[in-house]
């Protein structure tokens, strides 16, 4: 029944019993209860849509007998239902007709029982129909074929040397992206993954497609090579972690290893980075939900097809991936659809990391698979190439490293020429630019000249040795330093006296010329302990002028009188005099109400106006709004104006108030 | 490991090591698709460019070819992106495909229908398009041909052109080969031109490319229209083809502000062709005026833009150009590449200089010091003055005089930008001046006096940049130049690399002011120079023998 050899057939049964998923029970073999229940469905859940069958079970010949009378559309609907599941819904087929009054296809199947309602609307197809139709089988296809995937033959030595090209370049790449990231740090997203703008740059930066940044991004941090932190700012910013400067002292075959298996074990699926989720948010690379519990499996599965051809054989283009995805599915039916995604992430991303090459797997790959990573190591590093300690320097002031330069060497040369390209080989540059960057840290012209020479192969050009020294004639020729003060004079002994002054020890004085010293000691300073010293100095204005003044004379506001001082019947009086002033605050304010529309002060107009008020000591007319909007004109003596906010008496409920600046409209000086 | 010489860079640059015994080998077969960017002592470096792996396809390599020379020669392994991107570039071409329709004429017809809908939704391409014949076929105005074809190179869709040249009025021309032969490097050149059907020929200063434009009019046998900068180098064009070729007298014709002759071979110079009368470029008819089968174009980097319109209508004739140098200034390169056609030959200068058909030549940078007081009135100059003071110092008036002594007996030119200075210097050296204002028959007379060696010393303005053939030039001095032209510093080399007598060394000085955007100009102008291999020597001006 099954659509396999016999004996395959049994050796599968034989499993499932040992798995005890099925036991022979006397009337045959059964499977446990739930592994049927479990099995069903359409094809959403990759099974071919088995269906358990009607009871009683009509006899074979009595289904085929049953298709023979169908109408052709009736046989075609059925095949379709079958193909789509054995699953449909039917509005208006009547459940319950004889097969000689059956209106529609529907009705022709329902009617034979070829379709069985299972209530509201929905029919499937039961069992023995699905077999009969697929011609006495479970299956329509074999099942007992394994599908091959589709190769082609490349030479082994081609494919390690490609893959191991990839792998060097990842490595250094990595390396590269770890340097340009711990300058400047992307910030991370709030969400925790990394902006889509910065992946662009990141990509830009360093020659690459952002999906093989997303890639390396990923294993990096699950390595454990980059994580978030707090910048300065307080911002949360992707950096690499400590783990990076070890790291990037280990040969690059060791951190290939590293990597490689961080990215077999992972979970993470950087080949959703650019796409768009089903409720149309972009993936963003390093996020926490960019994850899959089939990731890590489907990428062991479709290496192991890998490693399962012969080595030098490769998927062949086009047509390779979908074979693979075809045995992925034979192997495991019951996985969902995005496997097919995934097997192609695995393939495009095992070719960026330099697992495979040509899209086939590398030799040192197949020891990574079988966890020998040591053995992948060194096979790894006897094809990687041999770091070279030397540059060839030419005339048109580029210095060429024929092929990966020593990591100390690399980082030497990046100091005092630039990076113009990079590969197998690296060309450097050299401008005034870069040899001034050289100077600033340190490196002398005789330093650069040695350095050059020795790692040159070939004479070092004439013009590279002027460019040198020329630059390095001009470095420092202007020096700027940071000083409080300068004191100049056309009498040099008189700054010598000053500078040798027992005294003057804590001014920080120093000579710039004969007749310039300057101080670390700010001028307000100065000025006194200069005459403390005996000297008699004049302040120069910043353009050049002497600036005589006199010392300040300091003085307070006289203060105004006080009302109301102790006594009660003083209060009393002023209570009185307070009413008065009331009433007569009114008619002020009717008297300074201008005749035309009044002019609205802006914030920093009143602001001004009643700091004058304050200074002056004098009542004003102020124009207030209150917080339910409305406005009334009162007469206030200002007190303070502070932080927005005016306090002031006023004259009318003879109390101390605040205002807020911003909702006085108006101010208006009220003489008397 | 392979042990290739040439070392495949992710950012699609080659780099050939030129010591490697295998070198030779993998220049030759990188060069169909890879475009030599600079050739210095020891690491030349190419790079592939979609224009550069397009002419590939246009020369009959696919792109297998390329990805197994990349493979073969290359030290490290190449980065798959790159392979990648080279298979899809060239897969690019001849998608599009210019034909002659026997019923429409010229037709732009696609096997790819979705790049034909495509190109036909792109703004740079509308109204060049006619009518839609079938869903594969659209017919082309011939008078687009060209601009067409450019806005399809703009677009990515680089069109085959089948539709092929015409052959032009015949007429027959040979090379007089009695007492000289066409060295390898100029039959090469003219015959993967002639393969090639349209295109620019790259080649040194003093090389011979007249030749190669006589040994491609010998291909053509057709009436041909030459093109030259100025009328000096007009009846020099016609000297060397009247001894060279077995055309006489009455067949070549010039066409100058003061001649206008229209014969089988018709010599024109730019300026005539760009004069404008009435806001009409009236002499641009002359294109037409006889159904040519061959236009050459002497120095084609500086073909002005005039005639670059022009030439887009001319697509249907074979077209050859001519230069040493192309680096345009105003980065028009990939233009120059699109109208006249690609560049089918290059050979770099050192190569050529090896094989002694140049010159070998001696570069030397002198540096000044302005003095204080000159210093001063630099550093608070304006800035679009400070050029013109840096490079007119009076101290290169002692260096030049210096350096004259030094050779005295050589031949030798002195070259400048600054007319005053010119002045100067002629008189202080007591030697002719030729400037713009020479009359033309007062410059013939004067350059043929230079090379009988009459006169030993001339000092030039740029009007003696191109084009000037002066074979017994041996040292040339330059005290300034137009900023920092780069093609102007390789031109005015140029002008010394006629092979010498007893294989002497030419000798060429720039003398620069230390410390001044003079000095920033002259590293800018010799970059050329010094990526084709010529390393300039620096030398302070007390150091100079006196």
């Amino acid at each position: 029944m099954v659509h396999a050899d016999p004996a395959r057939v049994r050796e599968a049964v034989d499993r499932l019993v040992d798995l005890a998923l099925a036991w022979e029970s006397p009337g045959g073999l059964r499977p446990l209860s739930g592994v049927a229940e479990g099995l069903t469905g359409g094809p959403e859940a990759g099974v071919s849509g088995l269906r358990p069958c009607s009871t009683p079970t009509p006899a074979a010949r009595e289904v085929t007998r049953l298709l023979g009378e169908l109408s052709e559309p009736a046989r075609a609907m059925l095949e379709h239902v079958l193909a789509a599941g054995g699953e449909a819904t039917t509005d208006d087929a009547r459940h319950t007709v004889l097969p000689a009054d059956a209106a529609t296809p529907a009705e022709e199947l329902l009617s034979r029982r070829l379709l069985v309602p299972r209530g509201s609307g929905t029919v499937v197809v039961p069992g023995e129909v699905g077999i009969a139709l697929r011609g006495g089988h479970t299956t329509a296809e074999r099942v007992d074929e394994v599908p091959v995937p589709a190769s082609t033959d490349r030479s082994e030595r081609q494919v390690d040397a490609m893959a191991a090209g990839a792998a060097f370049d990842a490595v250094r790449r990595l390396e590269l992206l770890l340097d340009l990231w711990g300058a400047e740090p992307p910030s991370a997203l709030r969400s925790g993954g990394l902006g889509v703008r910065d992946l662009r740059a990141t990509a830009a930066a360093l020659h690459v497609e952002e999906a093989t940044v997303a890639l390396l991004v990923e294993a990096a941090s699950g390595a454990g090579l980059l994580s978030t932190a707090a910048d300065p700012a307080g911002n949360q910013v992707w950096l690499p972690t400590d783990l990076v400067d070890s790291w990037v002292l280990r040969p690059p075959a060791e951190r290939w290893t590293g990597l490689a298996r961080t990215w077999l074990d992972s979970p993470r699926m950087p080949g959703l980075v650019g796409t768009r989720d089903t409720a149309g948010k972009a993936w963003n690379a390093l996020a926490p939900e960019l994850a899959g519990v089939h990731m890590a499996e489907t990428r062991a599965m479709t290496l192991a097809a890998l490693a399962a051809l012969p080595p030098g054989t490769c998927l062949a283009a086009g047509t390779g991936v979908p074979s693979v995805v075809t045995l992925l599915r034979w192997q495991r039916p019951r996985r969902p659809r995005s496997r097919a995604d995934q097997v192609l992430w695995t393939v495009t991303e095992a070719a960026a990391l330099g697992v495979t090459g040509l899209d086939g797997l590398a030799s040192y790959a197949r020891d990574l698979l079988a966890g020998d990573d040591e053995k992948a190591q060194k096979a790894l590093a006897g094809l990687l190439p041999e770091p070279v300690d030397h540059v060839l320097l030419q005339a048109d002031l580029t210095a060429v490293a024929p092929g990966p330069l020593e990591s100390q060497l690399a980082r030497r040369l990046q100091l005092v020429a630039d990076v113009e390209s990079r590969g197998g080989a690296t060309v450097y540059r050299f401008t005034p630019g870069s040899v001034r960057r050289a100077l600033d840290t340190g490196w002398t012209a005789v330093e650069l000249h040695d350095f050059l020479g020795s790692v040159s192969r070939t004479p070092v050009p004439q013009p590279l040795t002027y460019l040198v020294d020329d630059t390095a004639r001009t470095f420092g020729s202007v020096r700027v330093g940071h000083a409080e003060a300068f004191l100049r004079a056309d009498d040099e002994a008189a700054l010598t006296e000053l500078l040798h002054h027992p005294k003057a020890g804590s001014l920080g004085l120093r000579r710039l010329a004969p007749t310039v010293l300057v101080s670390t000691v700010p001028l307000d300073l100065l000025l006194p302990r200069l005459r403390e010293l005996g000297a008699a100095p004049v302040v120069e204005a910043e353009d050049g002028s002497v600036h005589v003044v006199r010392p300040d004379q300091r003085r307070a506001r006289t203060p105004r009188e006080h009302r109301g001082r102790g006594a009660a019947a003083a209060r009393r009086t002023a209570t009185v005099s307070a009413v008065v002033t009331a009433i007569r605050s009114g008619d002020r304010a009717a008297s300074s109400r201008p005749l035309g529309p009044e002019a609205s002060l802006s914030p920093s107009g009143s602001l001004a106006a009643l700091r004058e008020a304050v200074e002056v000591g004098r009542s004003v007319l102020i124009v207030y709004v209150d917080n339910h909007g409305s406005r009334s004109e009162r007469v206030v003596d200002p007190v303070s104006v502070e932080g927005g906010v005016l306090t002031a008496h006023d004259q009318r409920s003879d109390d101390v108030r605040t205002f807020a600046v911003h909702r006085i409209t108006a101010v208006r000086p009220i003489s008397g | 490991m392979n042990d290739g010489p040439l070392i495949v860079q992710s950012d699609k640059t080659l780099l050939l090591e030129v010591d490697h015994e295998r070198a030779a080998d993998c220049r030759k077969a990188i060069a169909p698709f890879a475009e030599l960017e600079r050739s210095p002592e020891h690491i030349h470096t190419y790079r592939l460019t979609p224009l550069g792996l397009w002419n590939a396809r246009a020369a009959g390599h696919d792109a297998e070819q390329v990805v197994d020379t990349l493979l073969e020669y290359s030290r490290y392994a190449v980065p798959h992106a790159l392979l990648v991107d080279v298979a899809e570039t060239m897969a690019r071409y001849g998608r599009l495909r210019l034909e002659k329709h026997p019923i429409h004429g010229l037709v732009l017809a696609s096997t790819d229908r979705p790049v034909l809908e495509e190109v036909l939704r792109a703004k740079k391409v509308a109204g060049m398009l006619g009518a839609r014949i079938d869903d594969d076929t659209v017919v082309v105005h011939a008078s687009e041909r060209g601009n067409l074809k450019q806005a399809l190179l703009k677009l990515g869709w680089p069109a085959e052109d089948y539709a092929g040249y015409v052959d032009g009025e015949a007429h027959p021309i040979a090379l007089d080969l009695s007492d000289w032969s066409l060295r390898d490097y100029q039959r090469e050149a003219a015959e993967s031109f002639w393969h090639g059907g349209s295109g620019v020929v790259v080649l040194p200063c003093g090389a011979g490319k007249t030749l190669v434009g006589a040994a491609a009019m010998a291909q053509a046998q057709a009436t041909t229209l030459i093109l030259v900068t100025n009328t000096v180098s007009a009846r020099q064009w016609k000297d060397e083809l009247l001894r060279r070729t077995s055309l006489t007298e009455d067949e070549i014709g010039e066409y100058s502000g003061s001649v206008k002759e229209v014969r089988p071979v018709t010599i024109a110079t730019y300026q005539v062709m760009t004069t404008k009368r009435q806001g009409v470029y009236r002499h641009l008819e002359l294109l037409d005026a006889r159904d040519w089968g061959l236009i050459v174009y002497d120095e084609v980097h500086l073909l002005p833009a005039p005639i670059f319109r022009m030439t887009a209508d001319l697509q249907a004739r074979r077209r050859i150009g001519l230069t040493a140098t192309l680096v345009r200034e105003d980065g028009r390169e990939g233009d120059v590449f699109s109208l006249i056609g690609p560049k089918r030959y290059d050979a770099p200068w050192k190569d050529i200089e090896s094989q002694g058909w140049i010159a070998p030549a001696d570069c030397v940078e002198v540096r000044v010091s302005l003095p204080t007081d000159e210093r001063l009135v630099y550093a608070t100059a304006e800035p679009e003055e400070r050029y013109r003071l840096a490079s007119c110092t009076h101290q290169k008036l002692q260096v030049v005089r210096d350096l004259v002594a030094q050779h005295a007996g050589q031949p030798t030119l002195v070259i400048g930008q600054y007319i005053d200075q010119l002045d100067e210097l002629a008189a202080a050296l007591d030697a002719p001046v030729i400037k713009g204002e020479t009359t033309v028959k007062e410059r013939q007379r004067l350059f043929q006096a230079f090379r009988t060696g009459e006169v030993g010393l001339l000092v030039v303005s740029k009007v003696a940049n191109f084009s000037i053939d002066l074979p017994s030039a041996e040292v040339a001095i330059q005290v300034s130049g137009s900023f920092g032209s780069r093609q102007e510093e390789a031109q005015r080399l140029g002008r010394l690399l006629r092979p010498k007598t007893e294989g002497r060394t030419a000798h060429f000085y720039t003398i620069v002011s230390r410390d001044t955007v003079d000095a920033d100009f002259a590293q800018n102008r010799q970059r050329f120079l010094a990526e084709q291999g010529y390393a300039y020597r620096i030398v302070d001006a007390e150091d100079l023998p006196a």
